[in-house]
């Protein structure tokens, strides 16, 4: 469906350069036929209402990560010059109440959105590039390679995805890429698993035959004609995964495994727990981090869909 | 994650999908955020079906029971309950912790120090009648100096024995190799002769099969599930007296929250402070009326240890130490910026006390704190001025260097289970930070195995110490060293140093209370200038009981003293019931309970999020 549609798009353009007056040469044609996708992609994307409300909420959350070091600065994070007393309940002064050092935790909660941030997206393409790459060679070349491929990709899809990440970042030292690590190798297979589905439809089109008679390689084609075509699915895919790659960040952090000496949201939560806020009713403590990290999760998860919906008519009929 | 697993199926029905992927995403942000609210252990209550006529005193612990045997037992939960169900020669009085009978009535060695009479009691009897001697005693000591197994927790205390027989029923007598002035302090459970030579494998036999287990203390083990419980009923006829209370159970709470949670709703009448209570904790429950918060200066030191060059004995280095902290004046450095009064009153806000030497004040007779001129006070531009002097110096980045101008990192070793390694950890960072020198936190669940391979710069150490200090002080002797790098040593931190072994061995030798006092101070105060044990504070035991549940309980020392984990079995002895035990604090859960609403409001706005997205594209539905 998307590959008939990029198919289309070809079309289309090319019948316009047949009726158009001068020629354009074929960068400038290939620049324009993108502007309109786009262009085409953002009204389709406009009409889910959730979508676009996704959309605001991850722009909102974003500037909020990059601009850190200019509203709270890294001061925020120092326990040696905390500016108030202990779990402080909210006040003008410090808005979301301090935590158990008497630092402002609306500034920890800024200051913590840039590792959620980070670790979910840097996790997400880690496992969604090993997910493509996997599920894109195992769809072209088939025979024994994709057996192997495969039947190790349903052994990570039945492995329970947080245990195995548990054991690794038990296993390897603790800091962010060792999270990252072990979010991207366990989440990979369900990508892996859709792409080669797609791969498959892909190549078994005439063009690709076309393809292969004028000389093109394997690489040719993985490159040239099936990623593209599987692109649509993995950036749905991307945005989907970084919801539960901020969850399972926090998961992991939430569970002592995250590097405690980074601010997270998840690592918030844990301190939160440590300080027994959950029985002493601290609630300023434990419930901001918990909604940051809902809010954002579903932000990715609202913008993914509408994605998916837009690049794939077979999900959402348009509206 | 729950969510990301739920994408793997099928590609068919893609607006359920969504309905399941948002209500996930949504519950496992709630669960996250409401974490161990729940209590996890209710399993254990239907065991207390009859609690109406008897009166039960349940304490929750956050330890499970390692062994019930006494051979094999060494967590302070099962010592504890040793304590309860077994005489022991000797016992602490609750008051100042000094010598008092207890299945030997009286004691006295011989002038050549070297042989030790006791007067076994004839008033004990075990639990299945049989009178309780001399020859229980010295059976149980001789068993430990001939089987290994027998030997696996308290073999340290027979080391030195030469001999043990039992000339009478009331007499018991001890022959030793060298003089040894901890004859007074055996803390070694005395067994039933008759019930234990039936044993075979001592280092297999975990005395958890047969209920009620034979023993002649307070109490009477009559109970056990692994992880659960561990119950034990009143010794009606013990001889100081029986205790008030019919039952004593100790219930395992994994989470600290759900054993408050616990004690706040009346299921128990005690939380145990070991792990202390948090001081958020602490403080909240102070509020309630029918909780009392006893902050009870604590046996434990809470240190910094340096690893100085870690060795077995035959000499072989043993792991990585860095070799900068070999330098005197970089351990005095390192321990001179750090402040100790912060980490009292900020991490421990105030249920501590600043570290001194390396005995606690609880135990005043031993505690040593360092002269004016010796202290390491906190003091940046002090240590500042011995790094320089020790060689390294700042390069342009502001990092400290060694001689081959690479930067000082230290790995400081943290126990990822305790919140206090994290947060001082924190403090430290920054701390030293300061001084151009950077550290890693490397907290793992499991410490020992770093630890005992020598693999480790510096370390968050900390003990128990006992009324004779003689155990904590005995580990950082160069005998405590593993034999090879292979074995395991009794060593806490590959301290080896020849005077303080000298002094060692003349306190053991020293019968003399007075003389010997003194000479513990003297190896304290060696051991505070090789800075390779840099006590940071003495955490306070932070407890909590119901008053509705528990009228009074023996502290010990009775002045400001912990209750739970004491040297004796005081505080459950003497724990009298209050009357009416069935009030529970409704005015302290109102917390909780706003809580729970305001995370039920977060679910009940996603749910109607949902449904509004649903009814909006219900015309497009399959």
């Amino acid at each position: 469906m998307t590959a008939e549609k990029a198919e289309t798009t070809a079309s289309d353009a090319i019948a316009g350069t047949t009726e158009g007056p001068a020629a354009p040469g074929p960068r400038a044609l290939a620049r324009r036929r993108r502007r309109a996708s786009v262009a085409r992609f953002w009204r389709e994307f406009r009409r889910h209402r959730a979508g676009v409300f996704g959309l605001a909420a991850l722009v909102l959350f974003v500037l909020v990560a990059l601009t850190a070091p200019l509203t709270v600065g890294s001061d925020v994070e120092s326990v040696t010059d905390a500016p108030g007393r202990p779990l402080e309940s909210p006040s003008g002064q410090f808005p979301l109440g301090t935590d158990q050092f008497g630092r402002s935790l609306l500034g920890l909660l800024v200051w913590g959105s840039r590792v959620s941030l980070l670790v979910g997206l840097l996790a997400a393409a880690l496992s969604v590039t090993i997910g493509a790459l996997i599920g894109i060679t195992a769809g072209h070349f088939r025979g024994w390679y994709a057996t192997v491929m495969m039947r190790i990709t349903d052994w990570f899809l039945v492995m329970p995805t947080l245990v195995l990440a548990i054991v690794l970042a038990t296993v390897l030292s603790r800091s962010l890429g060792t999270i990252v690590l072990a979010i991207g190798v366990t989440t990979w297979p369900t990508t892996a698993r859709l792409v080669r589905a797609q791969t498959l439809a892909v190549e078994s089109r005439p063009y690709i035959e076309r393809a292969k008679a004028l000389g093109g390689g394997h690489w040719h084609i993985m490159s040239r004609h099936v990623l593209p075509n599987v692109m649509p699915l993995v950036l749905a895919q991307t945005t989907l995964i970084i919801s539960s790659a901020i969850l399972a960040e926090a998961t992991l952090a939430f569970l002592g495994l995250g590097d405690p000496t980074v601010v997270s949201w998840g690592g918030l939560l844990q301190d939160a727990r440590e300080a027994g806020s959950v029985s002493s009713g601290d609630w300023w403590y434990l419930m901001p981090p918990g909604v940051g990290i809902a809010a954002v999760a579903l932000a990715f998860t609202l913008c993914g869909r509408a994605v998916e919906a837009v690049l794939n008519p077979r999900l959402g009929v348009s509206r | 994650m729950s969510a990301h697993d739920q994408h793997g199926s099928g590609r068919t029905g893609p607006r359920p999908r969504r309905a399941r992927l948002l209500a996930a995403a949504g519950a496992a942000a709630f669960l996250l955020a409401s974490g161990a609210v729940t209590p996890s252990a209710p399993a254990a209550r239907a065991a207390d079906g009859d609690q109406g006529q008897k009166k039960v005193l349940t304490v929750a612990v956050a330890q499970s029971v390692d062994s019930l045997s006494p051979f094999l037992a060494v967590r302070l939960l099962s010592t504890s309950i040793h304590r309860l169900t077994y005489e022991y020669l000797t016992n602490y009085d609750p008051k100042d912790n000094h010598v008092i009978p207890g299945l030997a009535t009286e004691w006295k060695s011989s002038p050549d120090k070297l042989t030790w009479t006791y007067t076994i009691r004839s008033d004990s009897t075990w639990s299945d009648g049989e009178q309780a001697t001399a020859e229980d005693a010295a059976w149980t000591f001789n068993k430990m100096m001939t089987d290994d197994g027998a030997a696996t927790a308290n073999g340290s205390f027979v080391t030195n024995f030469e001999k043990v027989t039992a000339p009478s029923p009331t007499q018991l007598v001890i022959r030793l190799k060298k003089p040894q002035a901890t004859m007074t302090a055996l803390d070694v459970p005395i067994v039933p002769k008759h019930v234990w030579e039936k044993v075979g494998d001592f280092s297999k036999f975990n005395n958890d099969k047969t209920f009620p287990v034979v023993g002649n203390g307070p109490f009477v083990l009559t109970d056990y599930e692994p992880d659960s419980y561990v119950r034990l009923a009143a010794n009606k006829d013990y001889w100081r007296g029986a205790p008030k209370f019919d039952e004593l159970v100790f219930r395992y709470y994994k989470d600290q929250d759900a054993a408050v949670a616990a004690l706040r709703k009346g299921e128990v009448s005690f939380v145990a402070g070991s792990p202390s209570l948090t001081p958020a904790q602490a403080a909240s429950l102070k509020e309630d009326e029918n909780i009392h918060v006893n902050d009870a200066p604590g046996r434990r030191f809470y240190a910094l240890a340096t690893n100085p060059g870690a060795r077995a004995k035959d000499g072989t280095e043993i792991g990585d130490g860095h070799p900068s902290l070999l330098d005197q004046r970089v351990r005095h450095a390192l321990f001179m910026a750090v402040d100790r009064k912060a980490i009292v009153d900020k991490v421990f806000q105030g249920h501590a006390v600043e570290g001194e030497g390396y005995i606690p004040p609880r135990f005043s007779q031993y505690f040593f704190e360092p002269s004016a001129e010796q202290e390491l006070a906190y003091d940046p531009a002090e240590a500042t001025r011995l790094l320089d002097e020790a060689g390294y110096r700042k390069n342009a980045d502001g990092k400290r260097v060694d001689k081959d101008g690479e930067p000082l990192n230290y790995r400081v070793l943290c126990h990822a289970t305790d919140p206090n390694d994290k947060a001082v950890g924190k403090y430290l960072q920054e701390w030293w930070g300061e001084l151009g020198i950077s550290m890693t936190l490397d907290c793992r669940d499991n410490v020992t195995d770093p630890w005992l391979a020598g693999e480790y710069d510096l370390a968050f150490d900390g003990w128990s110490v006992n009324p004779d200090p003689d155990f904590v002080l005995s580990i950082h002797t160069c005998a405590a060293l593993p034999a090879t790098p292979k074995d395991t040593g009794a060593t806490d931190n590959f301290i080896c140093d020849e005077k303080y072994d000298e002094l060692y061995a003349r306190q053991l030798g020293e019968y003399d209370a007075g003389k010997r006092t003194e000479i513990v101070k003297q190896m304290q105060s060696r051991l505070y200038d090789l800075g390779y044990m840099n006590v940071m504070a003495y955490p306070n035991a932070v407890e909590a009981y119901r008053k509705d549940h528990i009228e009074s309980i023996t502290t010990m020392p009775s002045s400001a003293g912990n209750i739970y984990g004491q040297d004796g079995y005081w505080s459950w002895w003497s724990a009298v019931p209050a009357d009416s035990g069935d009030s529970s604090g409704d005015s302290s859960s109102t917390a909780v309970v706003i809580w729970v609403a305001a995370g039920g409001a977060v679910l009940v706005g996603l749910a109607v999020l949902f449904a509004l997205r649903r009814r909006a594209s219900a015309d497009e539905r399959e």
